[in-house]
């Protein structure tokens, strides 16, 4: 009997390690907007990046106290990474500023306690990084009026608190023409997260960039419901390119699995969020995109610095050096190469339009019709597949 | 759904089979001498660290997994010291130990976050080199994968053709019986966690040098509860694992392939085959009338006077 009683007691237990592991991950490192109303996206291209400040020598103490706060490693090679690099490059332009970073901070309490922890040193400039860091900064950002807060992905706006990201949907799409261009097999394989607006976009971007060089492309999807679940990203690799995938792109936290389970089967990898991933791929990188914010999160530090900072709902691109294109692989042609090149010109000018209609989506209806395009607060609440993606965004 | 693809989701289903059957046939072990251990999430994670830290120091991955299997030993060690000589509740002290790993492991990991390794190489399946390169494509495993049925079997062996198999599973039926038989019960017990962390640690070194190259906090992310209730499904039978351990893999590639075929169902429910899968098992298992747990299972052996 009382074996019995133990019995049911690892069974429920495990069930409920089941769930709580299940639960666990949904520290989402990769910011992830899902704006239900965001306010008026107010696109300020940081032109005026200073080159050189602080030439004088620095006062006694730093001028300002900045802290940073990351959901995971900053050695992840992925976004955690790409963030705390983009830190590091403030601290160089604006030698005077002092840095306190925090890693592995969960989404939720623990992070309006650190952030509490930054302030009380004297912290007067704070960059929550992670998606689910928004809500405990903004709830502390009202009880601190005069410490000014800079979300990394997010969408709520006040007098103190403002947010910037890049606009990874023109990367995905610039990769998704490369893709094509590489694929023999006319299959592409797309890792996701979860099904979340801004993925499902990502991801119609690739799918669109890649019928743009060839139009037999399609993208396998898969979803892994985890930003971290490694042994998962392996397997959803394995799966892909038992489907007959051939180049594989992804929108997890860190890929650095992804990639060299693709390398390791020799199959093309195109990264995201962190330049550090190509390391993994010396033989089958393709090309991949990361967060480069440090030019315009020094135009904000000086900004506050200067007291000239005013909250701006700020999405800067590869035009603006926010996110950079990644150098390419050994085995990229030349004529990949030089279309990525044209396409970032056509970037610059102003001349990409990716969501222009018509568009259609797998079941052919017309999502996008002839002379409309999706607006930014539209990209975040995608829940339709452009047509040429296998797979279900929901 | 073509014999390729099928093939493909047997192929995953062995690739992330494997760390699960390790550390099942290690926990097989050790409730087979009496002992539940709860605690393998944290041996698991304690392990994968380990042996990712230590395959990035030396460039080597066989010390990394050799490390990997020490630390699971030394895990166990501590929890068998919890259970066996202050004679703590096993579950207690499963929790304590998972909870122990979860911080140990985080802090030995933490300067290897996002570093390259040297990983075993894949070698395909000896007699498949006719095929063409799809095929074979599916059949290139790596030095543990082309162990872990050896190492099953062996575990049979020892379980059911050895003396200190019968010792074991005689400690794990009635302890108070086996030290009247001349057994010394606790130092069996040791004996049998010893063996059990070693497994965890060769299945975590499977997860965290070979399949992933990767260490993360939490990377393991529930495969050692799994592993406990993989134990309840093979009714603990080493051979039965493999089934479990490839049931379980076959069902996260599987619905990974529905996903990748388009099949019109929500990824949501897919994703959760293989836990609903689990959970059926366990209910399906634990009803039947005939059980074949050890008997003094998770009980504490006070010693005989």
């Amino acid at each position: 009997m009382k074996t019995k009683s133990t019995l049911m007691f690892v069974s429920l237990f495990v069930i409920l390690g089941l769930i709580l592991a299940a639960c666990q991950p949904a520290a989402t490192a990769t910011p992830a907007p899902e704006p239900t109303q965001p306010p008026a996206p107010t696109t300020v291209p940081p032109t005026d990046v200073p080159t050189e400040v602080a030439t004088d020598e620095p006062p006694e103490g730093p001028c300002l106290i900045i802290g940073a706060l990351y959901v995971g490693s900053v050695k992840d090679a992925g976004f955690n990474q790409a963030m705390h690099e983009s830190l590091l490059q403030v601290k160089e332009n604006i030698p005077c500023v002092e840095i306190i970073e925090a890693e592995n901070i969960p989404e939720g309490p623990d992070a309006e306690k650190t952030m509490q922890t930054m302030i009380d040193q004297g912290a007067k400039l704070i960059f929550p990084t992670s998606f689910g860091h928004q809500e405990p900064a903004f709830a502390l950002s009202e009880k601190n009026p005069d410490v000014i807060f800079e979300h990394v992905g997010g969408y709520m706006m006040s007098g103190n608190f403002a947010n910037l990201f890049g606009k990874p949907p023109e990367t995905f799409y610039i990769m998704g023409a490369a893709a094509g261009m590489m694929t023999k097999s006319n299959k592409l394989g797309f890792i996701g997260a979860f099904p979340i607006g801004w993925s499902v976009t990502f991801i119609n971007a690739f799918e669109l960039g890649a019928q743009s060089t060839n139009p037999d492309a399609e993208t396998i999807v898969t979803w892994n419901f985890s930003w971290s679940d490694s042994a998962k990203e392996a397997a959803a690799t394995d799966a892909l390119i038992n489907q007959g995938v051939d180049v594989i792109t992804m929108h997890v936290d860190a890929p650095s699995t992804i990639i060299q389970t693709a390398e390791a089967r020799g199959v093309y990898s195109i990264g995201y969020q962190s330049l550090a991933a190509q390391q993994f791929a010396p033989e089958y990188w393709l090309t991949g995109v990361g967060f480069t914010l440090g030019g315009t999160m020094t135009w904000l530090t000086q900004n506050v610095i200067d007291e000239k900072w005013e909250p701006i709902f700020l999405r800067c691109g590869v035009a603006d050096g926010c996110m950079t294109i990644a150098p390419f692989g050994p085995k990229v042609p030349q004529e990949v190469q030089d279309k990525v090149g044209s396409l970032l010109e056509d970037l610059k000018s102003g001349k990409m339009a990716i969501f222009d209609g018509p568009i259609v989506d797998q079941d052919g209806t017309v999502r996008i019709a002839v002379g409309s395009t999706l607006s930014d607060e539209e990209m975040g609440n995608v829940d339709w597949f452009v047509k040429g993606v296998v797979g279900s965004p929901k | 759904m073509s014999l390729l693809a099928l093939l493909g989701v047997l192929s995953s289903a062995i690739y992330s089979g494997t760390s699960l059957l390790y550390t099942t046939l290690g926990e097989v072990i050790s409730e087979r001498g009496g002992i539940v251990n709860l605690g393998l999430e944290g041996v698991m994670l304690v392990s994968a660290a380990t042996g990712f830290a230590v395959t990035s120091v030396t460039g080597n991955p066989y010390f990394g997994i050799l490390a990997s299997m020490l630390s699971g030993g030394l895990i166990n060690m501590l929890f068998g010291y919890l259970v066996i000589a202050r004679k703590a509740n096993q579950l207690a002290s499963g929790l304590a130990t998972m909870f122990f790993g979860f911080g140990l492991s985080a802090l030995i990991g933490a300067p290897y976050v996002g570093g390259k390794i040297e990983s075993l190489p894949r070698i395909l399946v000896p007699g498949l080199g006719g095929l063409p390169k799809q095929y074979t494509f599916q059949f290139q495993f790596d030095l543990l994968i082309y162990l872990v049925v050896p190492a099953a079997i062996g575990v049979w062996f020892l379980l059911f053709r050895t003396r200190w198999g019968l010792s074991q599973r005689a400690v794990g039926e009635s302890a108070d019986t086996a030290f009247a038989a001349g057994y010394d019960p606790n130092k069996l017990r040791y004996q049998a966690l010893f063996l059990a962390g070693m497994l965890a640690g060769l299945g975590a070194a499977h997860l965290s040098i070979v399949y992933t190259r990767t260490w993360k906090e939490f990377m393991t992310a529930g495969r050692g509860f799994i592993a406990v209730a993989l134990v309840i499904f093979s009714k603990w039978h080493p051979l039965r694992a493999i089934a479990g351990a490839l049931l379980f893999g076959g069902a996260v590639a599987f619905q990974l392939l529905l996903q990748a075929s388009g099949v019109n169902i929500s990824p949501f429910l897919l994703d959760s085959i293989p836990y609903v899968l689990t959970i059926l098992v366990l209910m399906a298992w634990g009803g039947t009338r005939k059980q074949s747990a050890p008997a003094s299972l998770g009980r504490v052996y006070r010693g005989s006077e």
